[in-house]
């Protein structure tokens, strides 16, 4: 088994009953397993809602927490999903500092990564961006740290191809 | 039909087959009492001295039957004191509905009087719970309880039922329960690898836990033991279910196994692990466990395989239908030489126990002595402690479903409910709860409902007057500094057994031991015997923390 520490996505299909994202979440804590992030999705099936979570360790560990996670009694199916073959995408709302200086590269930046403007002022630049995580990681590194007024990313969701 | 709430939990408990639940009336399960009222003559109700002692007598009614055990409990406090004894019973995976009563709908999440959030508190605990807000639900949610109680890997259930949904009336229609279907084992060509797996090991060793009782696979393990040709060692989960008068039995492994046990670890070149989970109290230092032969594990739950341990070769599913497979594939083995060996191991490495400096029988002597009375037929159930590995290491356990022990969570309190609950499911047999004084004082309780019901069971308390276990540790590695350990308590056991009812006899000598047991065991209604033992005399083998389970100590 490989020992390297990675990311990995588990795609989880649960039934809509209350208090199931408890049940997952605490099993995550009360095995010390990593949750880099959760998102709860609504499918298309409304008694059915898909939890992806990403989860950081290696093979031994995500072997674990799948087979884990397969025995609570509201989880229909658990996938790993594959990170070459399968879609992910996070969502992000960042506001940046705008000045005189560097309006225009703020612009050219929201240009290249397709970066959609949601609000301006004076002062500041609401910018919303999706794209794969490593996207977005790429997207805040090129601001400074000072420049970030308020930066919020939801976790991956993720689809894999068949 | 139309019925109420409480009729209805009533209803779906007949449908189960039960006829004794387990429980403490409160303000919450009044309509549930109300019906227990009505169905009195159908179902019969233990009322313990605590909630806790009722989730384990529950534990141990099913431990000793196989049955799936029913405890009732009001909510608030009534339910949090179930919570030990729902953990116990989930740590050694043991079938267990928990009902709880919760306030009415209106008044969930308003903290209103004795209001818990116990499915909250439980969802560690349990294999699944329910709080059931729909009286359309209730019947199949309880259904639904038995089913998964049972179902794969066995556990326990918990049914949260608020205090208007247990009054509400709503149609009723029977059905007969549903037995779980044995999980899907694995693919002949799986069974046929390890097959082959087995037939070229040349020391093989084969390793039975709890799985082998709860899939009944005694008789196919007796067989694979022979087939295999193989020494067998158990784990405290797996006492009885493998005949310990046959020759191929080594005792225990792990933290308080023999020493033939750890030198058939060391020294075989199979080690076959069926319905085991391979605990730390097993596994002592998993780096160095098993590391120079191949392992195979066999278990219905594949979250344990490569759990605390990377194993070779697995097999998934119900350890008798595997064992049985595995058996049609595999032609007999000799391994004359290897069982010499390890007969001679046998011969040299007895388990004899040394008191200190005091002239009291030792709990070897009288667990030898007790298994002779009782023929090997008993069922003991335990608290936790020294006395517990002195009953697993020294009564001679000959059938599954015969040592009740909390091996998982390490209860102490047990063992003095769960015998009730033993005796209740198993009436003609004698049962015996083997206590400290320490345990003792956790549920001392109890010793009024075995009075109260007439409850034949034996409680034998080792009294060394020490938590013996931990001054143990202390003696061996915080320098002798028995902090907290040297109990000193004041109480009379016989004046306080006889206060709740319970016939009192004492063991001061060695001479003592056979009368004083053949009296209890002839007298009607419980006994408790207050057996003087040494505060000195040690649970050995012992590996020490850290160590390996291979290198035991035999002294200290």
């Amino acid at each position: 088994m490989n020992q390297e520490e990675k990311d990995f996505i588990l795609s989880v299909q649960v039934k809509n009953h209350s208090g199931v994202l408890q049940r997952i979440s605490g099993l995550f804590s009360r095995r010390c397993y990593n949750i880099k992030s959760i998102v709860a999705a609504q499918t298309i099936n409304p008694d059915l809602t898909e939890i992806l979570i990403v989860v950081t360790g290696d093979d031994r560990v995500v072997s674990q927490v799948k087979k884990q996670v397969e025995k609570l009694v509201d989880v229909v199916r658990v996938t790993v999903l594959d990170p070459n073959s399968c879609i992910a995408r996070e969502h992000m709302l960042i506001a940046v500092n705008r000045t005189l200086e560097n309006r225009n590269r703020l612009l050219g930046i929201a240009q290249v990564f397709h970066a959609e403007v949601l609000y301006v002022t004076e002062d500041t630049v609401l910018f919303e961006v999706v794209g794969t995580p490593a996207t977005l990681d790429s997207f805040v590194r090129l601001f400074a740290q000072e420049e970030i007024k308020k930066m919020l990313r939801t976790g991956t969701m993720a689809i894999q191809l068949d | 039909m139309q019925l109420n709430g409480s009729d209805i939990i009533m209803e779906c408990l007949l449908e189960q087959g039960v006829d004794t639940v387990f429980g403490y009336p409160g303000g919450a399960v009044l309509n549930i009492y109300d019906a227990l009222y009505k169905y009195r003559d159908r179902i019969r109700h233990i009322e313990t001295s605590h909630e806790q002692g009722a989730a384990h007598a529950a534990d141990g009614y099913a431990r000793a039957s196989g049955k799936t055990g029913v405890v009732i409990a009001t909510s608030g406090p009534g339910a949090t004191n179930l919570v030990t004894g729902i953990a116990t019973a989930y740590m050694d995976s043991i079938p267990m509905v928990a009902i709880t009563g919760n306030v009415g709908r209106s008044l969930l999440g308003l903290d209103s009087f004795q209001e818990v959030d116990i499915t909250g508190v439980t969802m560690p605990i349990t294999k699944h719970n329910y709080i059931v807000k729909d009286i359309r639900q209730l019947a199949d949610t309880i259904r639904e309880a038995f089913y998964l109680a049972q179902e794969g890997r066995r556990g326990p259930v918990l049914v949260d039922i608020p205090k208007d949904i247990s009054a509400q009336v709503t149609e009723y229609e029977p059905k007969a329960p549903v037995c779980p279907p044995l999980p899907v084992g694995p693919s002949q060509r799986e069974i046929a690898n390890v097959a082959e797996l087995l037939s070229k090991a040349r020391r093989p060793f084969l390793y039975l836990g709890g799985g082998v009782m709860a899939a009944e696979g005694s008789a196919a393990a007796k067989e694979l033991a022979e087939r295999l040709d193989a020494p067998v060692a158990c784990s405290l989960m797996c006492q009885g279910g493998f005949d310990q008068h046959n020759r191929r039995y080594m005792g225990m492994l792990g933290m308080h196994g023999t020493k033939v046990s750890a030198l058939a670890l060391k020294n075989c070149d199979l080690f076959v692990a069926i319905g085991t989970r391979f605990s730390d109290r097993v596994l002592c230092n998993a780096s160095t466990f098993a590391t120079h032969c191949k392992i195979v594990q066999i278990d219905i739950d594949p979250a344990e395989i490569d759990k605390n341990i990377l194993v070779d070769s697995k097999l998934c599913g119900d350890a008798r239908l595997i064992m049985e497979q595995l058996l049609e594939n595999l032609p007999q083995q000799h391994h004359e030489e290897w069982m010499k060996q390890v007969d001679a191991w046998q011969q040299e490495y007895p388990l004899v126990q040394k008191n200190g400096e005091t002239d009291y029988p030792t709990p070897q002597y009288v667990l030898e002595t007790l298994d002779r009375l009782t023929d090997g037929e008993a069922i003991l159930t335990t608290e936790v402690g020294q006395h517990q590995m002195w009953a697993a290491q020294f009564y001679r356990f000959r059938h599954t479903r015969q040592f009740l022990s909390s091996g998982g969570l390490g209860t102490m309190g047990y063992g003095l409910g769960a015998s009730i609950g033993a005796q209740l499911a198993c009436p003609e047999k004698q049962v015996i709860n083997i206590a400290g004084d320490g345990s003792f004082h956790m549920n001392c309780n109890e010793l009024s409902t075995a009075s109260k019901y007439g409850i034949p069971v034996i409680e034998l308390l080792f009294n060394n007057q020490v938590l013996g276990m931990v001054r143990q540790w202390q003696k061996l590695f915080y320098g002798g500094r028995f902090s907290q350990t040297t109990l000193e308590k004041k109480t009379n056991y016989e004046l306080l057994a006889q206060a709740f009812g319970v016939q009192a006899m004492t063991i001061r000598t060695k001479e003592d031991v056979e009368p004083v047991l053949t009296a209890a065991l002839q007298a009607e209604g419980p006994v408790l015997i207050n057996c003087l033992t040494d505060p000195d005399c040690n649970v050995l083998p012992m590996v020490p923390a850290g160590a390996s389970a291979e290198e035991p100590l035999l002294e200290m």
